[in-house]
């Protein structure tokens, strides 16, 4: 069974002068346990709302979602957002720790949400975790006293402390440099493999992406598995806007938030 | 429970890291405390200070007064009446009484011998009208069977002995016939400036060493008796009083007061209502700029709370959490101004203000817990709006901005 799949899921935004934005048209996709799949893709194309999708942060406007097999899109907000704290660990491309909580109580802060003996054993968990991804000497450092490697080390152990089935990386390594990027993409995969977590790495970054087992790319909102084997180069995975689909986007300026354009590098 | 101890853990984390703007706002909600517990006590102190300064005029409440008059030539001796004053004291179970006669004694000063005010009074008088003896002692029950008779008079009595303290011996010649050296044992305070000299004697003392000039007495004068009692046997009390005594001693008119309908308890209302009225008003202002910034700070922590929803806090969470760091930093501040009022109170010199307490208010718990009460109401108040706002927070937008 797949730890998360998702049926023809599309996504609609209704703009401001009432017309009606796809950002998704139509995604299927279905991650087993232990399997890194990696999304790649121009800005603008719906990558991060199809993480927020996957994040249980946002819904799909039609199509289905199972985690583990279970539909998840009909359950109430309260049960989504205890689904997301149990199951789902987040990296976000600018790190997002909490400013003026040192790295150890960032690592606590998603404890904060657990119950029982992750609750209350908190610290030990924060810590120990702080020591897997090599910073158990910078535990009472603040965030601003790091190096952007160290910050996205502590946003990973934050992402993993609760032990997540699923791993949603966004642009993990898009403020860092390449040697540090890769010690976190090695990072990544070590403990999502040690954890049988699946991993969704969604980036732009083609040597990120070619770490993944499999690939898609997303564009104009269509989800498109990449068969690197067949040798294809790897310029064409990004490709232009395909043939077969008609320019929808062309004429669409960049608009509100949910419109994910202009954000990325 | 480990979702409100979550809860909680948060609230604090918070405050700790803004330590500046909380306590920036939260500065006006101590205040505000501080005001509402230490008026309160203030006002308590003063209107103590107030009861005992009544008190020492009128008697405690309730001091019920027994006077007689002599109607006629028949009249019965006032030794009549002494004992049955003494029979209804025994018969009514009355803890604290004393006869009290205004009458003037001569004595012998330096510069000659003068009739001087004297109250004849039992030992109890001491409690019941809270005389507040600066020097030496007040009388007590065994003075009574004394050799000489005891004084204790006021500072111009001892002015005009030429003495300025108790620290020798002092002795004055009571009357003029057939003086007796008295001892004065204590010294008050003048009533007023410029009172003349005044002296206490014990009652059954002076009947003994000194009888007034019998030539003067066509009208003989009966001592007051004067009892504190519990208020509600007073309406009871005082018609048994009037016909039992009116009985024993005929050809005497005996009549009966009580000092309820005075003083007492006039600071209590307006002044304490007042007091407190400011307080709110202070905690209503420091409530608001509480608010304001709490407003301020969600808006500067959107982020924040977007990454706090990827971490699984719910709507619900969120809204607490933020609501209650207001509550807990308002708690806070209500302690700190709590414990504000408490050393102000202590602080405040009270015999210098009030002139003296004899018995000092307790710290009004009441109050402190009112003021507590209050802060945690406001805090809960202030805290609503930004959580209202806090769980509008887009999580997507949170984090992509």
């Amino acid at each position: 069974m797949s730890m998360l799949e998702l049926r023809d899921v599309t996504r609609d935004v209704l703009l401001p002068d009432d017309r009606v934005l796809h950002i998704l048209r139509g995604v299927t996709l279905s991650v087993a346990a232990g399997e890194h799949v990696a999304v790649v893709g121009r800005s603008g194309t719906g990558k991060s709302t199809l993480l927020n999708i996957l994040g249980l942060l946002d819904g799909p406007t039609s199509g289905e979602y199972l985690l583990e097999g279970t539909p998840v899109t009909a359950l109430s907000n309260r049960r989504r957002t205890r689904l997301r704290g149990r199951d789902f660990g987040f990296v976000f491309q600018q790190f997002q720790l909490l400013p003026g909580r040192t790295a150890l109580e960032n690592v606590t802060a998603p404890l904060l949400y657990a119950s029982g003996r992750q609750f209350w054993r908190r610290r030990d968990l924060a810590a120990a975790m702080l020591d897997r991804v090599g910073l158990g000497d910078r535990l009472d450092t603040m965030p601003d006293k790091l190096s952007g490697g160290e910050q996205q080390r502590v946003a990973v152990a934050r992402a993993l402390v609760r032990g997540p089935r699923v791993i949603l990386a966004d642009e993990p390594t898009g403020a860092l440099d390449v040697e540090t990027g890769q010690q976190i993409m090695d990072l990544l995969d070590d403990v999502a493999s040690e954890t049988g977590a699946a991993l969704v790495t969604i980036t732009h970054d083609l040597a990120v992406a070619a770490r993944a087992q499999r690939h898609y790319r997303l564009a104009e909102g269509v989800l498109v598995p990449v068969d690197v084997g067949t040798g294809a180069r790897v310029a064409d995975w990004v490709g232009d806007v395909p043939t077969h689909l008609p320019a929808a986007r062309a004429d669409v300026p960049e608009l509100g938030p949910s419109v994910p354009a202009a954000v990325q590098p | 429970m480990t979702g409100f101890v979550g809860a909680l853990v948060e609230a604090w984390d918070e405050l700790r890291i803004h330590k500046l703007r909380v306590l920036l706002a939260l500065i006006g909600v101590a205040v505000a405390v501080a005001a509402i517990t230490g008026v309160t006590a203030a006002v308590q102190m003063l209107s103590q200070a107030y009861q005992e300064q009544f008190d020492r005029d009128m008697g405690r409440q309730v001091t019920v007064a027994v006077d007689a008059w002599a109607q006629g030539e028949q009249s019965a001796p006032p030794a009549a009446l002494a004992t049955e004053y003494a029979r209804v004291l025994e018969r009514y179970d009355i803890t604290w009484a004393s006869r009290d006669l205004a009458t003037q004694v001569p004595f012998r000063f330096p510069d000659g011998t003068r009739p001087t005010e004297v109250r004849a009074v039992d030992p109890d008088l001491g409690t019941m009208q809270r005389i507040q003896v600066v020097e030496g002692r007040w009388f007590d029950d065994a003075d009574v069977d004394a050799l000489a008779p005891l004084l204790v008079v006021n500072r111009a009595f001892l002015d005009r002995l030429g003495a300025s303290d108790l620290s020798e011996p002092l002795t004055v010649q009571l009357g003029d016939v057939t003086p007796v050296r008295s001892r004065v044992v204590g010294l008050v305070e003048d009533r007023w400036r410029g009172a003349p000299p005044e002296a206490y004697v014990l009652y059954d003392q002076l009947t003994r060493w000194y009888t007034p000039d019998a030539a003067a007495g066509f009208y003989q004068p009966a001592p007051t008796l004067k009892m504190w009692v519990p208020p509600e046997i007073v309406d009871d009390l005082t018609p048994r009083l009037r016909s039992e005594i009116g009985a024993a001693v005929p050809g005497w008119e005996v009549g009966t007061y009580d000092n309820r309908s005075t003083g007492g308890a006039a600071l209590d209302g307006a002044t304490r209502w007042v007091a407190l009225g400011v307080g709110a008003f202070a905690l209503l202002l420091g409530g608001l700029g509480l608010v304001n910034i709490a407003l301020v700070t969600v808006r500067y922590r959107i982020r924040e709370i977007g990454i706090r929803r990827s971490f699984g806090a719910t709507s619900g969470r969120v809204f607490v959490g933020v609501l209650l760091e207001s509550v807990v930093a308002t708690v806070v501040a209500g302690l700190v101004g709590v414990v504000l009022a408490v050393a102000a109170v202590k602080a405040i010199p009270a015999d210098v203000m009030f002139g003296g307490l004899q018995d000092r208010p307790p710290f009004p718990v009441s109050a402190a817990l009112i003021g507590m009460a209050c802060a945690t109401g406001v805090g809960a108040l202030a805290g609503i709006l930004p959580a209202t706002v806090a769980v509008r927070v887009k999580v997507i937008d949170a984090i992509r901005y």
